[in-house]
């Protein structure tokens, strides 16, 4: 049997696409929809339709913008330790030494744990009274007395930090070992021959084989921490105050909590769009230099 | 000398991160293994002072924890497979094909990625409702190898992007029809990507707590779900938490401890040579 | 429509005796939603001893993860908007307005009336189990009532008394906090609006129009607020510790009081002994109070097709027998006076105290705001307050503005 070559592309993405459009497509279009309309969940028979009413208040509303705020701090600061302790995870992991297999098993770890469980511990090692790290801390004479890591506001955003980085830091790790694998070794010892030096070649060699990885890996992992609010409610739930109160956590407490379902699909939808702009942006300067 | 240099080089800084990495697991997995009043004795000793198994026989004898574990591994096996089916295709007809809508196709795909699931869980409720595939497996089978499927489909493709083109230009002018340079050609050498990808699509769905707990619960119930049943209104149960807390990441690390093998470099620099 | 009136005028006896049959008829299933505290506790026993006196149920019960609340909340409500609730659930009080206002419970008044077991009932708790429109949704199942817990031991050497009024409640926190011990475990996480309707409402101020920001409730409200930023009686992590931190802390001798309820009572005990005790928490200045009460009824779904079913389940597990036996799984207490009776679950004081802080205990509005008030309002401004970031008067203000607009 012989597939016309321009059939044959769309036939291949056939199956993806039609789970994508019958499983996520379908309902954010519905959720679009509720988005239009005042939606009470306790109040299914009245469900007037409002235009862009639920926008205009998001829009007016000071806890949008502080939440929005609140969750570019959470995903530039996060993304970028995930990336650099990640990529030096990954150049390690790539070297030859004895416990290398093992080496590369348990550094998944932390990404194979439930977020409610990594929620908890990390909870619990940062308390004031009970806390590892308090302990270790003021015994070094690290800490002159135990901080309340997450009840303070100055240090509340960076515990969160912390547990999402050691959540993260192995999806980066995994995801460019497997990008390194990729590159022909014959690079590097032409390299080597043109006497360069490991810096050199790292910048030279490595980076430029593994930019279409980085590129995708840091642009996944920015929407996926982007709208992940699962250890912030674990650990402090937004607070102290609104200290780590970010959008989608707003939006998951507007439409659950609150109830107030048209409200809450507005402001998925206002960050979904926000997120697409940065999508755009990158897809104009990644994609032009894909291989045509 | 040089074994020094790799010592001091690799092992050490390595040796840190890896103290990062399993620190939170370790004092999990001790707690674990402590009598419940060590849990909450001030201030915390570090070495426990009895060790006991109390809490992992209770996790495995009086909760259903052991049949959460099955469940979640026909899910999460499930999950690798059916994404990895849905994403190779896809990934190499948008590697290697130039048709049009591409980049928006492409684009489509992270964008409905975007929406926070949480918005999306009542829609899906209904669909599934209607499907009458509520609490099945084949419902969060189905649920997380799609929600997934754009990251799969983008790591897939940067992976195939990085296999030089002259080979299956190479095999294509040999005859070799399209499906037949990705069953040769691409899908041998796309090993070390398809580890990573499904490494993340088995983690993706094994962590998943949202879907498992809306629309699967009572004939499907996953460790997420069972974990948190842990969390009670009034109480924590410390022990079982981390008693199952501990189990739960060795499945994906002894997969992973397998699976890395593949992750060997200079297979695409030899076949390209030859 | 018949066989409802039929049924409904027959109730006392079908809870107590099969109701003859013919035989080989299929047994209706009801599904029942539950949530335990303990994963190990499974209501199997009960459900088979109830099956085996009534041959033509089966009942289907589901354990939902409870998730501070939310998860419940959520499946429950997902479930009733697609048409797929189940046919009795555990609920909670301030589930109701929401649930009245879907439609989605069953009125179980007339079942109640013609109910052997209603006798059995305190009228106090029936009359907390009254909706706002005077219908009966919800039946007793298990309660509880917040009191405060007192390391008396400390108190002791400081030859201090037990508080019984703010001042003595102030006097015994700053005795006992020295170094890194403090005198109360404030609960300022989410949940946390117990400890401060403890105090606040029970301090003078009113869930009514005006009574959040009333003198008397400003003043309330500026004093329990100073124990943390001026008396500093509590421990600087209090704005965002939850229930485990207060009572992990206590067990771990870090804190002297906070305010919880019977369920933990065993666990203190195994933990302190005879230096610990309970108290009904602390008066106003003008001998007023508020306590927690900490309900959980069962009610019938509206959507159920077999309500009558659903009905003779959740009335067998409130009476006497079956309701210890479900409360001993629960770690609650019977809803039942001839269950009281015999309890002996936790050890006496605990039990004294439960009962001692009735006269106080109630529960905040049943309006649609409390649930937001309490999941979201109640922390992010308290802590704000606490934090200094906003004043006392106007945390106030931001809870006069939710409730009353």
């Amino acid at each position: 049997m012989k597939v016309s070559s321009r059939a044959l592309p769309w036939l291949l993405l056939a199956p993806a696409l039609a789970a994508t459009v019958l499983l996520v497509l379908a309902p954010v279009a519905q959720t679009l929809w509720l988005s239009l309309h005042d939606v009470i969940l306790f109040r299914p028979k009245s469900q007037p339709f409002v235009g862009f009413g639920n926008y205009v208040a998001v829009l007016n509303d000071p806890m949008f913008w502080e939440s929005l705020g609140h969750s570019v701090v959470w995903v530039v600061v996060s993304v970028a330790l995930q990336f650099g302790l990640g990529l030096a995870t990954a150049l390690l992991l790539n070297r030859r030494f004895a416990w290398r297999g093992v080496a590369r098993a348990l550094v998944i770890v932390p990404w194979a744990l439930p977020s409610v469980i990594i929620g908890l511990v990390w909870t619990w090692m940062l308390d004031f009274n009970l806390g590892l790290l308090n302990q270790i801390g003021v015994r070094m004479g690290l800490l002159d007395a135990p901080v309340a890591w997450l009840a303070r506001p100055d240090t509340a955003m960076a515990a969160v930090i912390l547990a999402v980085v050691w959540q993260g830091f192995p999806f980066f790790a995994v995801t460019l070992l497997a990008g390194l694998q990729a590159i022909p070794r014959e690079h590097y010892e032409a390299a080597s021959i043109d006497g360069a030096s490991t810096f050199a070649s790292f910048v030279h060699v490595t980076l430029p084989g593994l930019a279409p990885v980085i590129a995708t890996a840091l642009l996944l992992r920015m929407i996926w921490v982007s709208n992940s609010l699962d250890l912030i409610l674990v650990m402090t739930g937004g607070g102290p105050g609104t200290t780590t109160h970010t959008l989608p956590l707003y939006a998951f407490l507007k439409a659950w909590s609150g109830a107030n379902y048209g409200y809450g699909s507005a402001l998925a939808v206002v960050l979904t769009l926000l997120l697409l702009v940065v999508v755009i942006a990158y897809a104009r300067r990644g994609m032009r230099d894909a291989p045509a | 000398m040089k074994r020094l240099r790799l010592f001091l080089g690799t092992e050490v800084p390595l040796l840190g991160i890896l103290a990062f990495a399993l620190g939170p697991w370790v004092w999990m997995m001790l707690s674990s293994i402590r009598p419940d009043e060590e849990l909450t004795h001030s201030p915390v000793s570090l070495i426990p002072g009895a060790l006991t198994l109390v809490h992992h026989i209770e996790l495995l004898q009086r909760t259903s924890f052991a049949s959460n574990l099955l469940d979640s591994l026909v899910v999460a096996v499930g999950a690798v497979t059916l994404g990895l089916l849905l994403s190779l295709p896809a990934a190499y007809a948008f590697s290697r094909f130039r048709f049009p809508g591409r980049r928006l196709l492409r684009v489509q795909f992270l964008v409905v990625n975007m929406f926070p699931v949480v918005l999306l869980v009542l829609p899906l409720f209904f669909l599934l409702r209607r499907l009458g595939l509520l609490d099945t497996y084949v419902a969060l089978i189905a649920g997380h190898a799609t929600f997934t499927l754009p990251f799969a489909i983008w790591l897939m493709t940067s992976y195939i992007d990085g296999i030089p083109p002259d080979l299956d230009e190479a095999a294509m002018i040999d005859g070799a029809t399209g499906v037949q340079v990705l069953r040769l050609v691409i899908l041998p050498l796309v090993v070390p990507g398809m580890v990573a990808v499904g490494i993340y699509l088995f983690i993706a769905s094994w962590n998943e707590y949202l879907f498992a707990l809306m629309l699967a619960g009572r004939n499907v119930r996953t460790v997420t779900v069972a974990l948190q049943m842990f969390i009670g209104e009034n109480e924590i149960h410390w022990g079982l938490l981390t008693a199952g807390g501990t189990l739960v990441a060795l499945p994906a690390v002894v997969l992973f401890l397998f699976a890395q093998k593949h992750l060997v470099g200079g297979l695409t620099g030899g076949a390209v040579k030859g | 429509m018949q066989r409802r009136t039929l049924l409904a005028s027959t109730t006392a006896a079908l809870a107590a005796a099969p109701l003859a049959r013919p035989h080989a008829q299929k047994p209706t299933t009801v599904r029942w939603w539950y949530h335990f505290d303990d994963p190990k506790a499974s209501p199997d026993a009960l459900v088979q001893a109830f099956e085996k006196a009534n041959p033509d149920l089966k009942i289907q019960a589901e354990s939902i993860p409870w998730g501070g609340g939310a998860d419940y909340d959520t499946r429950l409500y997902t479930s009733i908007i697609a048409q797929n609730a189940p046919d009795a659930a555990m609920v909670k009080f301030n589930n109701l307005p929401r649930l009245m206002e879907m439609d989605a419970l069953a009125d179980l008044g007339k079942h109640i009336d013609g109910w052997a077991g209603k006798a059995d009932i305190s009228a106090d708790l029936w009359r907390l189990h009254t909706a706002p429109d005077g219908k009966r949704y919800y039946i007793p199942l298990q309660y509880v009532v917040l009191y405060l817990y007192v390391r008396q031991d400390w108190l002791a050497q400081k030859g201090v008394k037990l508080p019984g009024t703010f001042d003595e409640f102030l006097t015994a926190g700053k005795a006992m906090t020295e170094g890194d011990r403090w005198g109360f475990g404030l609960r300022g996480g989410a949940g946390g609006h117990d400890h401060w309707c403890s105090f606040v409402l029970g301090g003078g101020a009113k869930m009514e129009k005006g009574g959040l920001v009333s003198p008397a409730a400003l003043a309330a409200n500026r004093w329990f607020i100073e124990l943390y930023t001026k008396q500093k009686i509590i421990p600087p992590s209090a704005p965002n510790d939850g229930f485990q931190q207060i009572i992990a802390n206590l067990k771990a001798g870090r804190t002297g009081m906070t305010i919880h309820h019977i369920g933990s009572a065993n666990d203190m005990v195994a933990a302190l002994g005879d230096g610990i005790t309970a108290v009904p928490v602390p008066r106003g200045p003008q001998g007023q109070g508020w306590t927690s009460f900490g309900d959980g009824s069962n009610a019938v779904l509206a959507q159920s097709k077999v309500q009558e079913a659903a009905w003779r389940w959740v009335a067998w597990l409130s009476t006497a027998e079956a309701n210890v036996a479900f409360n001993k799984l629960s770690g609650q207490v019977t809803v039942t006076t001839s269950g009281a009776k015999t309890w002996d679950v936790q050890p006496k004081r605990f039990m004294d105290a439960t009962v001692g802080s009735l006269p106080i205990a109630a529960v905040l509005p049943q309006t649609a705001q409390t649930a937001d008030f309490t999941r979201t309002v109640w922390p992010q401004t308290t802590q704000k307050a606490l934090l200094g970031q906003i004043s006392p008067d106007d945390m106030m203000g931001v809870f006069e503005k939710h409730y009353f607009g």
